[in-house]
Parts: C-alpha cells; structure tokens; sequence
C-alpha cells in the first residue's frame, strides 16, 4: 500500500512537472516564432498551435497537483466563524461535494473522449488534431481531482484552515 | 400544437450575417404562428462559437447558424461550399445542397436546412501597392499576410505567402502596428470591423465563397410535425435566395463607400487571373480529398460534390 | 423558467457554494452542472460543459498570463527586484509609501504597453508585493495599487478590450482608444491622491523606514547598475511593440526572455531561483485558469438561459430620464460583471445598450469609454472579479480574501469618481481629436 501512494504521489508531481515544462514551451514558442518572422522565414504553424493545446494540457496536468497544493483558492468565512468542530465537518463535507463534481466530470469528460474516438472529430487549427489527444486530458485530471479531494474527506489534513485572519 | 426550438448564431449580434439569419427566424415566426417558433437564445456569449456545431450534434440546442468551416474535422465535405463559385439559388436547383443535407444526416445527424448569405466571395486586401511579376502574377514574397485554417490551403500552398495566424479580433492592433499588412476577407465587412483604415488595395478577382448554413439536430427535426418542416424548409429555401439579392446590394454599397475613401482595385489579368482562382479551388479541393479519405464515406461524393458546387466555365469568363 | 427564476437559481448556487467555502473553481463547475443540467438538456449540457472550457482554455489570448507571471516571479527570485527597489526606495529618499506611488506609475506605464489587466496585475502583483511585504507594508497598501492599476490597462491604449468594443458597437476604434488616454492619467493621479491620503491616516501602513542620504555620483551609480537595466527590458519590449517586431500578446515571451538574460549577467540565475519562479508563476495560472474553465460556462448559462437578457430588459424597459438611463445602464453592468466575463458581457449588452445611447442622445465613444469603465471595476468587483483571486495567488500565503477585498474598495471608489467626472464633463473623453 505504501508503495502505491508512493508511487502516485511520484505520478502527480511528474504530471506538475510536464505542466510547468509546458509554460516554459508558451515562451519559447512564441519567442521561435516572432523570430523566425522578423528574419523573414515562415514560422512553423505548429508553434502556435501548441502554444494553444499547451494552455490546456498545462491547466489538466497541473491542476490534481494544485489540489495537493492547496492552492486552488477559497474563501473561509463560514469555516472561520465555525467552532473547531463544526468547521472540520463543514470542511470534509466541502471536500466531499468537490470529490463529487470531479467524478461527474471525469465520468462526463471519459465519455466525450470515447465519442471524440468514435466520430473520429478533430479539432480544425493550422493543422487537423485528432480530438481526443485532447480530451483525453478531462477524465485523468478530473478523476486525479477527485482522489486528491478525498484525502481531504478522510485523510488527516483539512482543506480549510479555519483561520480567517490568517491562512485563507 | 404550436412547436418551439431553440437556436444560437456563430457571430455577435451587430454582425450583418447575423442579421440576416435573424431576419430568416422573423419570417420563420411570422409565418409558424401557430405552427412553429424559433426562440434564439443568443450568439457566442450564450454558445461559444467552436462549440455550437457539437452543441447541435448533442440536442443542447436545436438550432445553429455557423460557417461550415467551423465543423471542418467532421465534415470535409465543406470545401466544396467555400471553393464553390455559385450560389445557393443554384445548387438548391441543380440537387447539391440536396446531397450537403444528406452527408450533414449521415456524417453529423443534423439536417441542412440551407446555404445563407451565399455569392460572397473573399478577396485578398493589402496596405502597399502589391507587385505583379512580367508574367503578371501576384508576388506575396514581401507580403506580411494574415491567414487562418481557411484560407491558408490557397494562401500557403500556392502562393507561397508568409502567412500570420491571428484571431479576427487581433488584426485590427496587428494591422495598426505593421505585424501584418495584408489579409483575406469577404467583400463585405473591411468597414465594420474598420480594417478600411490600414488597408488600401483590393485584388481581383475574388475567391471562395463564404459558407454559411443553418443545421438543425436531427432528432428535433424528425420530431417536428410536417407542417412545421414545409414551413421551416420553404422559408430557407426563399431565403437562400432573398439573401443573396440582399448581400449582393451590401456589397455594392460597401465597395462604393470604399471607392470613395481612395480604396484602389488591381486586376489580375489573362492568364494570371485564371491560375490564381485555379489555385484557389483546386488546393480546396484537395485539403477536402485529404480529409474526406480518412471518414468512413471516404470519396464517395467527392466528384459530384465538385462537378454540383462548381463552372468551371463560370470561371472562364 | 422566468428569468429571475434562472437568475435567483445561478446565482444562488454559486454564491451559496464559494460561502460554504468550496474552491472557487470548483464553486462554479458545480453551479455549471446545475445549471447545464437544467438549461442545456440535462447530460448533454454537461459534455457542452467540457467542451466549452476546452474552447475557452485553447485561445491564444491567454498565453500572456503565465508568461508575465514568470517574468515578475524570475525578478523577485534572482533578486533583481531587490536591487531595483531597494535603489529607488534609496533614491526616493523618505516620501511615506513611496513603493505604491512606483506601482501606480510604474502600472501606468506598463498599462500604456499591456491590453490584459490580467496579465499587468500578475505582473506587478508577482513583481511588487513580495518586495512591498518585505518592507513592512500593509497588505492594503501593496495590493490595492495594483488592483487598481491592472484595471488600468483596458482604458490606456493599446487595449484589446477597447478595440474589441469599438469594433461590436461599430464606433471608431481610434477614437475610442485615444478618448481613453486623458481619463486613464486622470484615474492614475486618484489613484497617487488616494494613497497620499492613506499614509497620512494611517502612517505604520507604509513604514518610513530611515535611508541614508547619498551623494549625486552614487545616485548615479546606482541609477545606471540597479534601475535602467532593468527598466530596460520593459522598455525594450514596449518598443518590439510600437516597432510592429510583436503583438501585445506576444510581448509577454519577450519580457521574460529578457529578465531571464539579465539574471543571467547580474549572476542571480541558480537552479533553485528557476524552478521557485517556475513554481510560483505555475501555482497561479492554474488557479486562475481553472477558474476560467468554469466561469466561461457559467457566463454562456446566464446568456443561454435568458437570465441575463431579462435583467437588461427588465432594467431598460422603463421610460427613465437619460442620466437615470445612464446609471441603470452602468448598474446592469456592474451586477452582471460581478458574475460574467468580459467578453461575454460585451457581446450580450453591446446590441441592446449602444442603439439605446443612441435614442438617448449619447455620443457612441464618450458611451464606449463608459462601458469600458464598468468592464474594468467588475474586474476587481468581490466577490468574483477574477483578478482579486489573481491577486490571493501572488499575494503572501497569509494575505486573506477579506484583505484583498477591503483593498480593492477604496480604488473601485475612484474609478466611479471617473465615471462621475465623465458625466459631467464629457470633454474629458471627447477632448483630444481621435475622428
Ligand atoms: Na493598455
Ligand atoms: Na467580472
């Protein structure tokens, strides 16, 4: 069990660092290819286009990793003005109802990507990109969601902080 | 039992293609008292403008009034409406907008309802005066030219431009500062969008033809009682052909305003003109050959798709 | 459903979620799945959900948001920024709160070259609060300038906003930008009166710390070693702009090259300091872009559901004064911007508003400017303007939402005094010839 936490943790942090690796690519796309036109050389249609694609991978990698992170913001001024007590039941139960909306959309978001397959769509830019390398992101980011939100159901830590003047 | 669908349109509101869609849904609800209503619930802030088409395919909403190009990956096939050199008055005549409305059924389950605002074509604006090699072809090769996933087949391909992707909502800043200072537009609109302002050439002859269709989910449309589908059908089919006239009126008013402003014309002659508009399909049509081999339907309607949308001796003239 | 109907049921549940203290991004997906149950077709709305936030993600208008955010996060990290504001700290000698007067007219400036508020309040939020902090300000002190400079940047041209405007309501687009030149400098100097007004209340909010007094050649010295190189890179960038070498979305990737270099040179480029920047810029694009995930949808909801179009009509349909017009107008804005997205909000009130300036007797740029105005404050209007959550992202992990939203106050207070001072004289927008 050990072992598999792990080696999930592990997954989670390379999926943050891909998304950070995309944020390096936005600049040096963009960088290539204002160049490459002030020289008078074609700019490579793609370098666009992946900046494009790589706003999105960057936001579905990254944003399990966040959950972790505690960084996805919140705003506690029920949780604050609760007693110790209630505030965790309130926090877990806020936890619980985001597990929730991950799972709808991780569920919704497998099923767009097995559509995406078999009406063969693609996404029309400079190039024709088979949909479904992009969707694909919606289920696995959003079920990675999930988990992360359920250790803040059942695991020691609390999502919110109760402190108000503090830690929001 | 009066019978109601929804609908949303790709562009914003002010827009003149979208008033003439909504123009339609006026003579639509003016005629379906009783019978059928559309209700539109707005354009791009209600829909987002990719969107719409799967939105349609998906029963979120009924209707949609979009370009065939923004459903490109799933149905090819509509190259054939933007290489085309007829309008819709024609291809509802000669049976191709009869076999658009089936592929639409077969490949996207939506019924094609029909080809507004056709008989606009595209022609191709710079800021300084373009250069014509002694064969009196365009030469791009100093051209900072503006594309996007429509015209870059042509623009690319043949004319071996420097093409600049941008969005319609950057060019107005990027024409302003010199980033780009040519782009392909529709004969109509250079002055709403106030592009008129950097731009001071317009290159004949003009290509393409704008594509735009109203599709309806198909299920919403076989659940309709058949008076409804004689009233929405008859009213397309009238309007197809208003629509035209009324575009074509725009478009004259439009280049006299333009005239007027000191926008100059430069013709492409004899055998240049022919290569250009040749060009200009023929790289279409092979995007479209391209794409329609990897579907199931393959190049089933290849051939007849071309041989309904386009005259070749219309061409010529 | 009657629109207010749609309207309660959006509305309260997002308000009802982001109470309970659901993340903010979270808050809306959930709203989302209500309402794209309710008003799309049960769980096809659902798949249009995720496909409208991949439309709204994949745009490369929002590229130069993470950029700028690891442009300031590369300055505060290598320490660049240190030395840049501890030599004007030095060179400005004892002035209260001189670091909020260098954001307002450092903001400004950077205003003059940014069409994003987004992008110019990451910047300026990952540049100067960390530096402000570490000097003993008040988080209202150092957040509040920036909030109310970032709104700066759609009025000051060039300003995408500003030519998407003109170009929905067919008004002059040069007209519109250069009408907002002269309100932009006039809000910049509310802004330097406000905080002046602010250190005199309240002096401990901007320590007065001593600084020794130095002589003209180490003024210069210090000049020339820790402020113009580094000015240089903004200055330079500005200038690939104006020199037409790259659009303002562009600019961003520029920007962080160039800090990126002079970390280089002044040595402060370790392996460490690249990957906190990386880090930090990361943390607060996802934030914010998940964010934007789901506000997208739930904008388009209160499109498709006809809630917003029945507030407009609902307000507009009283026979009313053309000043009361006016500030109903103004007040529809300011309520859907608590909840939409700019964009969104133009494209719904554009075809409704502007005819109706028209009947009124308003002059369309003088209108255009009014609206761009109301675009701007919702952007920092709580509980949802999307850059007081940019802001909690860059700001001190302690700064609180309240704080941020106590901040914002007072600089929302001075661009309503604009728009007042519009309205009374018109000329301030109309005075320079842009037709
Ligand atoms: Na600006
Ligand atoms: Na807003």
């Amino acid at each position: 069990m050990r072992h598999i936490t792990r080696a999930y943790d592990a997954f989670l942090t390379l999926m943050a660092i891909i998304a950070g690796a995309m944020l390096i690519w936005l600049m040096v796309s963009v960088v290539v290819s204002v160049t490459m036109r002030n020289l008078g050389l074609q700019p490579y249609a793609w370098l666009f286009t992946s900046s494009e694609y790589a706003l999105l991978y960057m936001t579905m990698l990254g944003a399990p990793w966040l959950v972790r992170e505690k960084g996805h913001v919140h705003i506690e001024l029920l949780t604050a003005a609760l007693p110790e007590t209630m505030q965790a039941l309130v926090s877990r139960l806020v936890a619980a109802l985001c597990v929730l909306v991950s799972v709808i959309l991780a569920w919704k978001g497998l099923e767009l990507f097995l559509t995406n397959i078999e009406r063969n769509d693609f996404d029309v830019r400079a190039y024709f990109t088979p949909k479904w390398i992009l969707t694909i992101s919606f289920p696995i980011s959003f079920a990675l969601m999930a988990v992360e939100f359920a250790r803040f159901v059942f695991g020691p830590e609390l999502l919110h902080s109760g402190e108000a003047g503090v830690s929001e | 039992q009066e019978q109601t669908i929804t609908a949303v349109h790709a562009f914003p509101e002010t827009l003149i293609y979208t008033q003439s869609f909504l123009d339609f849904v006026e003579k639509v609800n003016a005629a379906g008292e009783g019978v059928i209503q559309i209700d539109v619930r707005g354009g791009p802030e209600a829909i987002g403008m990719f969107q719409q088409p799967d939105a349609v395919r998906n029963g979120v909403v009924d209707m949609v009034y979009t370009p065939g190009s923004f459903y490109a990956g799933a149905l090819p096939e509509k190259d054939a409406l933007v290489a085309s050199n007829l309008t819709a008055i024609e291809t509802r005549e000669n049976g191709g907008t009869a076999l658009i409305d089936e592929i639409h059924q077969e490949k996207m389950g939506v019924k094609y309802l029909g080809w507004f605002d056709s008989g606009v074509c595209y022609n191709l604006w710079t800021r300084d005066a373009p250069t014509l090699d002694e064969g009196g072809n365009l030469d791009v090769s100093g051209l900072k030219l503006r594309g996007n996933a429509v015209y870059n087949a042509f623009f690319t391909d043949y004319l071996g431009a420097q093409v600049i992707d941008l969005p319609t909502t950057d060019v107005y800043s990027a024409l302003e500062r010199g980033v780009v200072d040519a782009t392909g537009w529709t004969q109509i609109g250079l002055i709403d969008l106030k592009w008129n302002e950097f731009l001071n050439y317009r290159i004949e002859p003009c290509f393409f033809s704008t594509d735009l269709g109203v599709i309806v989910n198909l299920e919403t449309w076989e659940g309709l009682s058949d008076e409804a589908k004689t009233i929405l059908q008859d009213q397309a089919i009238a309007h197809e052909a208003a629509s035209v006239e009324a575009l074509k009126a725009k478009r004259d008013a439009d280049f006299a305003a333009l005239d007027e402003q000191g926008m100059q014309v430069v013709e492409l002659e004899g055998q240049a003109r022919a290569d250009y508009l040749a060009a200009a399909r023929e790289k279409t049509w092979a995007r479209m050959e391209e794409q329609m081999q990897q579907h199931p339907m393959g190049l089933e309607n290849y051939d007849t798709l071309i041989g309904l949308f386009y005259d070749l001796e219309k061409a010529g003239e | 459903m009657e629109w207010y109907a749609a309207l309660g049921l959006l509305l309260g549940t997002i308000m009802l979620l982001m109470g309970i203290g659901m993340p903010v991004a979270l808050a809306f997906l959930a709203a989302n799945i209500v309402g794209a149950w309710i008003f799309m077709g049960g769980e096809a709305g659902i798949t249009q959900l995720l496909n409208n936030g991949f439309g709204s993600l994949t745009s490369f208008a929002l590229v130069p948001i993470p950029l700028f955010l690891l442009m300031g996060e590369i300055f505060f990290f290598t320490g660049l920024g240190a030395r840049m504001f501890n030599a004007i700290d030095k060179l400005l000698g004892r002035l209260p709160g001189r670091l909020a007067y260098v954001t307002v007219i450092g903001g400004t400036g950077f205003s003059t070259l940014s069409g994003s508020s987004m992008g110019s309040t990451a910047l300026l939020g990952s540049l100067m609060v960390p530096e402000m902090n570490a000097r003993g300000y008040k988080t209202h002190m150092s957040v509040g300038p920036i909030l109310g400079t970032g709104g700066l940047a759609i009025i000051i041209p060039p300003s995408a906003l500003a030519v998407l405007l003109a170009t929905l309501a067919q008004i002059d687009v040069g007209a519109l930008l250069i009408a907002g030149i002269i309100p932009g400098l006039i809000l910049a100097c509310l802004y330097i009166g406000l905080i002046w007004v602010q250190t005199r209340m309240d002096p401990s909010a901007a320590p007065a710390y001593e600084v020794e007094e130095l002589g003209l050649g180490e003024k210069l010295k210090l000049i020339l070693r820790d402020v113009v190189p580094m000015l240089s890179v903004m200055v330079l960038t500005i200038f690939g702009m104006i020199g037409g070498l790259f659009t303002p979305s562009e600019a961003a990737a520029f920007g962080a090259l160039g800090v990126l270099i002079l970390a280089v040179i002044y040595r402060g480029l370790t392996w460490d300091s690249m990957k906190k920047s990386i880090v930090g810029a990361l943390k607060v694009t996802l934030m914010a872009y998940l964010i934007v995930f789901g506000s997208a949808t739930f904008s388009q909801l209160l499109a498709f559901s006809g809630a917003s179009r029945g507030l407009i009509d609902w307000a507009t349909g009283y026979e009313l004064a053309p000043i009361a017009m006016l500030l109903v107008m103004f007040g529809v804005l300011l309520v859907l911007g608590m909840f939409m997205e700019q964009i969104s909000m133009m494209l719904l009130t554009v075809p409704i508003f502007f005819p109706l300036a028209a009947s009124l007797g308003f002059d369309p740029v003088w209108f255009g400017l009014i609206m761009l105005l109301a675009l701007e404050i919702s952007f920092t209007t709580p509980p949802f303007g999307l850059l007081l959550f940019v802001m909690k992202g860059v700001a001190p992990p302690q700064t609180t939402m309240r704080e941020i939203y106590t901040a914002a106050m007072p600089f929302i207070g001075c661009s309503l005094l604009l728009v007042a001072l519009l309205i009374l004289f018109p000329g301030l927008a109309l005075w320079l010839p842009g037709r």
